[in-house]
């Protein structure tokens, strides 16, 4: 098995709890946070998957980089914070990078900055620019961990947080970092919500991936931030596919041909076949297109027996969070998999088929699968622009 | 350490369109100017409709940068600074007069859109990424182009970086000389140009940027066959040398 790109450590926040013991707990029941608001969009009923908790406040020798999304980024990071300066302190900070991911960045903050200018004439005084530009996020937790190395911010909508891990693993391959904070964060905003909906892609019920009646997404804000480190043993990142759709910037090609790619990228890298992968978090935003494509990427290259789920209908699409989400739900399954069992993410739907849609294994119920040598999971995140990133994470028994 | 070549360079910003403006400019150098942009008349009609000035200027760096029969081949890495903020802002704005967005505007803000549309235009299912680096974007975006080299070195990759300037709204923010530009290069792990690598030392140089792209300036010195370039950030400092 591949050594030397260890998901050391996991913080994460999203509509299912502020800390992994209360997230990881939700998860494996299959338990939605998505709520339901009328409010939201004018006329319109919507599920949005919103992190209800109190966030801890950026410390003030950094108010520049005060935003909801950097709030996120720190509840997330206070989770491993230890952990991730003794691997600091241990490996020196100049060999430690930020790769970040984000599709919103502090828009939500820029959003009142602008009312406030409407209002009153000036931007919000405490609105500074390093909160909105997108390799602000990165910035943010450079300057809060005092890390030296690479630091920026990879967007690329809704791949963006598998991206940022994928790129974490390289820099450690080509030996510029000896350990990477890497992951994603995204906020609710009305740019998203608002946007969406003009799309027309958004649900007035929760999300209901796969199914005959689903009708679109539910969208949902998280933070989702790991410790990768050159170590080997524990969680790996195994394997990395990646293609590019060139077809629609906001629609996939409807057979699947980029998905397919990138999921049998990701396999070959990890040098390992179909039928070794356990479980596959699925993009499963629960789309017309994405779900119709998505399935028949699956069945072709995986078969009718590899069990799936998506986990939007738990937290939502959090678009750039959302591939850092996701594996963090893999890590947090890899991380229970004790006694040589896997537990499996349900797939929370109406369990209607869609006779369009191949019959691939929906995880139906709160279950485990056994294994022997090893656990390998696998997730996909399929983004607007059409790019895609499919990653592969396991670890020995 | 991957050391890439350099196969071929391009760049566009007002009056330098062409090799010898851009000549001219490595002779002289002197603060860009930002009030302009290419028509992109490679692009389809259709498509170019939906370009925005920022998207003009990226994909005359990208196309300027490889063989026509390159384009659909190499992966792409795209590096801005502000990417699409003056659209994310003019959308905001819109929510806040009408409460609604243009669905099409809303799915060309993306920080990826020029990506995205590259890959349409011209065909290309290579791997992409798009990032932003706050004033580290060009070396940043350097970097992400070695993963990219990494993880398939027999494929060449395309890095273009571009920036147009902050709606007024946000400029008065930002410390920086407004500038609209585009520069693309085509590495590869293994060609024939000038092998340049990268470096990031801790500590400052006192090695001032000037007031010029990054991009722009590693143009400058690649052209002149100094031995290295020392790129100082407020929170970095980087060294391209000569291999």
């Amino acid at each position: 098995m591949r050594d030397g790109c260890r998901l050391a450590a996991l913080g994460m926040v999203n509509a299912l709890g502020a800390s992994t013991e209360t997230i990881e707990t939700r998860l494996f029941a299959g338990e939605t946070g998505l709520r339901r608001r009328d409010d939201a969009v004018p006329d319109r009923t919507l599920y949005l998957g919103e992190v209800r908790e109190p966030l801890p406040l950026v410390p003030d020798r950094m108010a520049h980089y005060r935003c909801r999304n950097n709030a996120l980024s720190l509840a997330a990071l206070r989770q491993f914070e230890d952990v991730a300066r003794a691997t600091i302190e241990r490996v020196g900070r100049h060999r430690v990078g930020v790769l970040f991911g984000t599709s919103t960045s502090g828009v939500s903050d820029a959003e009142e900055a602008l009312r406030h200018q409407r209002e009153q004439g000036g931007l919000a005084p405490g609105f500074a620019y390093a909160q909105l530009e997108f390799g602000g996020g990165a910035g943010f937790i450079a300057d809060y961990l005092g890390v030296t190395g690479p630091t920026y911010t990879i967007s690329t909508a809704c791949s963006s947080g598998a991206r940022a891990l994928a790129s974490a693993r390289s820099l450690i391959d080509l030996g510029v970092c000896d350990a990477v904070i890497a992951g994603a964060t995204d906020t609710l905003c009305n740019l998203t919500i608002f946007g969406f909906t003009a799309l027309q892609a958004v649900s007035d019920e929760i999300t209901n991936p796969c199914s005959a009646n689903r009708k679109g997404l539910s969208l949902g804000e998280a933070s989702a931030l790991f410790l990768v480190t050159r170590d080997s043993g524990g969680i790996q990142l195994l394997g990395v596919g990646e293609s590019t759709e060139a077809h629609h910037m906001s629609a996939p090609d409807p057979t699947g041909a980029g998905a397919e790619v990138a999921m049998r990228g990701a396999l070959a890298d990890a040098d390992i076949a179909a039928h070794d992968v356990l479980y596959l978090n699925l993009h499963g935003t629960g789309t017309t297109l994405n779900d119709g494509m998505e399935c028949a990427a699956v069945a072709r290259v995986f078969g009718f027996d590899t069990a799936c789920s998506s986990t939007k209908p738990l937290v939502g699409h959090t678009l750039g969070a959302a591939g850092a989400t996701e594996a963090g739900f893999c890590w947090l399954a890899l991380q229970a998999a004790v006694a040589s069992e896997l537990p499996l993410i349900p797939h929370r739907w109406d369990g209607v088929r869609d006779a369009e849609i191949p019959p691939i294994d929906l995880i139906d119920r709160p279950r485990a699968i056994p294994f022997s040598t090893r656990a390998i999971v696998a997730t996909n995140s399929f983004g607007f622009g059409g790019n895609n990133c499919v990653l592969i994470l396991g670890r020995a028994a | 350490m991957l050391i890439p070549s350099i196969e071929r360079t391009s760049a566009w910003a007002p009056g330098i369109e062409s090799a010898e403006q851009l000549r001219a400019w490595f002779a002289a150098p002197q603060p860009l100017a930002a009030d302009a942009h290419p028509e992109a008349k490679f692009l389809p009609a259709m498509l170019r409709r939906r370009c925005t000035p920022l998207t003009k200027i990226m994909l005359t760096a990208a196309y300027g940068a490889c063989d026509a029969g390159e384009l659909g081949d190499v992966r792409t890495v795209f590096s801005s600074r502000h990417g699409s903020i003056n659209e994310s802002i003019g959308l905001l704005e819109a929510i806040a007069a009408s409460g609604r967005v243009s669905a099409a505007t809303f799915s060309h803000s993306v920080h990826n859109a020029q990506a995205g549309l590259f890959s349409i235009a011209v065909g290309n299912r290579q791997a992409s990424s798009s990032l932003a680096g706050q004033e580290d974007s060009f070396p940043t975006g350097f970097l992400e182009a070695l993963t990219h080299l990494h993880r398939a070195p027999e494929r060449k990759v395309l890095l273009v970086m571009g920036d147009v300037p902050l709606a007024e709204t946000f400029a008065k923010l930002v410390d920086e000389s407004p500038a609209s530009y585009g520069v693309g290069l085509l590495l590869s792990a293994d060609g024939s140009g000038p092998r340049v690598s990268i470096d990031l030392e801790p500590g400052a140089e006192n090695a001032p940027l000037p007031p010029w792209p990054a991009a722009f300036e590693f143009l400058r010195w690649l052209d002149s066959g100094e031995p290295r370039l020392c790129i100082q950030t407020p929170r970095r400092t980087w060294t391209f040398r000569r291999r």
